[in-house]
């Protein structure tokens, strides 16, 4: 595999001078937005996890490790390790869905592939907060589907299915999957049939075609899948905060409790260069693990 | 000895005929060409044999035994595709090994094997060469040395090197050619390049509307085509509406011209055949028979050979001469053209 397989670098081509700053001109834009919207921030969220904190959530200009030191505490680690399960969990789950889900979305009939993307689509159109709370209702008490499961004798009466790591869990998983079907599905529609059929004649059945050369051939798309869902899954708020108790948190909900609870914000910031770092560093070992499997392929 | 039999082999999509009644006995060892125009239903014929399309009805028999019912993967034939569909992540050695894996082949034999056939399409050493640092020509051998690694008993090929550059087509067609007769496998190539037909095949088979219009040796198919579908497909031909006299006279306009025989009754109306290559073209005219008269309209000097066209009875006939045959004829001159009684072929219109 490749870089350019987990879409990590860019086609690139010979242009003429003309067209050449053309594109310079159109890309000057989107260029300084990343670098206002994206760089400035970061750096002023450095900046502030290296202030001085004052009382009354206030904080003046300085230099100091003081919060950093609060990172190599239990409590953070644990903060980071719940993170970093509920997304690697959520990531394996959702993959293991929407890439055979998508995968029978391409080999259905046009007709029926407009329809599964339309529904895909349609159920992206629902706002994250009323399904959030659209979930709370159905696993309350009160709710659907822990009364359904009440009535079958499934769960002991008056019980309910949240809030737990299941809970966020499930709804995480719920939020996410339109997203990644949608994602595996233009490289999966493009996936020559002639490769899968060249397997049949070869003599793969179906499922041993689908392990030994769909899997494979994909496995850079299956790859920036899993770092799609890792990511957003990683900075989760509103789920957990409403489905999960307190050491179900995400440390997204830590960071805003340090900022608006407690008034740190050195310390809000410093999580945060935290988390950047982290997803950084993944990034970087993804990129590194996926460069040396081309370079042996 | 037993071959492939495919007998009223029939594909229909909704009220659309791909294949129609396809029957046709292949012996074992042989080479044969489906040829046809694009979308004669000769790819669907070789995907029911591949096993990758289930006919709508008939039987395909392997050595007598009905495997009509069986999946791709229970068939087992070699195949190439026209996109050559190799596996990208595997380098060409797992590509090649790839069968051989599946059958569970001990690693060692599997090794020996992928060196045997990479021999065999003269890449020896590449087996850790990634596909996407091989060549046009290179890939194709790869892909035929994938589909012979499973020894298969039929060897298909989907217009294989319809994406290669002239020379290279060529260069791969006598490789493949010279193969073939070196493993004796029965061998079943689809394409809709006569030149690539004749090349290659034992026996050509001509379809057209999902039909078979012909079949048979390649020189034959040639010189005496069935119709005037194969006659109009295969090489350069002169059609000529002409009117049956009798049985050995037709007539082209006010010309009565003799062919060997002729089909159908007095005063129906067919086709006459002849190449370009018998046609016989003179300044005066011998007196002969068979000769009509007519005035240069084209003269191409092609160097090897000088193409003309001659105007007669409101049609252009078309020939070809030898350099030192040429008359030296210009446009616009008067000339004669002779259609030599054996070279006349009369087909139902």
């Amino acid at each position: 595999m490749t870089a350019a397989d987990i879409g990590l670098t860019a086609p690139t081509g010979d242009l003429p001078a003309k067209p050449r700053w053309i594109l310079a001109g159109l890309l000057t834009g989107p260029a300084l937005y990343i670098l206002i919207m994206a760089i400035v921030p970061a750096f002023l969220m450095v900046q502030l996890s290296l202030a001085h904190r004052e009382v009354g959530g206030l904080w003046s200009p300085g230099l100091e490790l003081t919060q950093y030191r609060q990172l190599a505490t239990p409590l953070f680690a644990r903060i980071m390790g719940f993170s970093l399960l509920l997304a690697l969990t959520g990531a394996a789950i959702c993959v293991s869905l929407a890439f055979p889900a998508a995968y029978f979305i391409t080999r259905m009939r046009r007709r029926a592939q407009v329809t599964w993307l339309v529904f895909l689509l349609g159920s992206l159109s629902l706002s994250e907060v009323l399904i959030v709370f659209a979930f709370q209702v159905l696993l309350s008490t009160s709710g659907t589907l822990a009364g359904a499961l009440s009535a079958v004798g499934l769960l002991a009466p008056g019980a309910s299915l949240y809030p737990n790591f299941p809970a966020v869990l499930t709804c995480l998983v719920y939020l996410l999957l339109p997203y990644v079907i949608l994602f595996f599905y233009p490289a999966l529609s493009q996936l020559d049939p002639e490769v899968e059929q060249a397997a049949a004649t070869m003599g793969a059945s179906r499922i041993s075609t689908f392990v030994s050369v769909v899997l494979p051939m994909m496995r850079g798309q299956i790859l920036t899948g899993v770092l799609l869902v890792v990511i957003f899954t990683f900075g989760a708020y509103l789920t957990p905060l409403v489905l999960g108790r307190p050491p179900q948190w995400t440390i997204a909900i830590h960071i805003n409790n340090a900022a608006m609870g407690a008034g740190n914000l050195p310390l809000a910031a410093a999580y945060a260069v935290a988390v950047v770092t982290f997803m950084a560093a993944l990034l970087l070992l993804t990129r590194l693990l996926s460069r040396r499997r081309g370079a042996e392929a | 000895m037993f071959g492939l039999e495919l007998r009223d082999l029939t594909k229909a999509y909704g009220d659309h005929l791909a294949a129609d009644h396809v029957s046709l006995s292949i012996p074992h060892g042989e080479f044969v060409c489906f040829l046809g125009p694009s979308g004669c239903g000769k790819t669907t014929v070789l995907r029911m044999i591949a096993g990758l399309e289930t006919p709508t009805s008939g039987a395909i028999l392997l050595n007598g035994k009905d495997i009509s019912g069986q999946p791709a993967n229970s068939r087992q034939f070699g195949m190439v595709f026209q996109s050559l569909a190799l596996f990208p992540h595997l380098n060409v050695g797992e590509n090649i090994a790839f069968a051989l894996r599946l059958r569970g082949v001990d690693p060692r034999r599997r090794k020996e094997r992928v060196a045997e056939l990479l021999e065999l399409v003269r890449l020896p050493g590449l087996q850790a060469r990634a596909i996407s640092q091989l060549s046009g020509g290179q890939r194709q051998r790869v892909a035929i040395a994938r589909a012979l690694a499973q020894e298969p008993p039929v060897f298909l090929l989907d217009e294989p090197f319809s994406a290669l550059d002239a020379k290279l087509r060529e260069e791969m067609q006598n490789e493949l050619r010279a193969l073939q007769q070196r493993l004796k496998i029965t061998t079943i190539l689809v394409t809709h390049d006569q030149r690539e037909a004749m090349t290659l095949a034992d026996t050509i088979v001509v379809m057209g509307e999902g039909q078979i219009q012909q079949h048979g040796p390649p020189v034959s198919i040639y010189k005496r085509p069935a119709n005037r579908f194969v006659a109009d497909f295969i090489g350069a031909s002169n059609l000529l509406p002409v009117q049956i006299l009798d049985g050995q006279t037709v007539t082209y306009g006010a010309t009565a011209l003799r062919v060997g025989a002729t089909c159908g009754v007095g005063g129906a109306p067919a086709t006459l055949a002849i190449r370009p290559e018998d046609v016989v073209i003179t300044r005066a005219g011998g007196g002969g028979c068979n000769e009509v008269a007519g005035i240069i309209s084209q003269v191409r000097d092609m160097g090897a050979y000088v193409e003309f066209r001659v105007a007669c009875e409101g049609l252009d006939i078309l020939g070809v001469a030898a350099p030192r045959d040429w008359i030296g004829a210009g446009l616009g001159e008067h000339a004669h053209v002779r259609l030599p009684v054996d070279s006349c072929q009369v087909l139902a219109k």
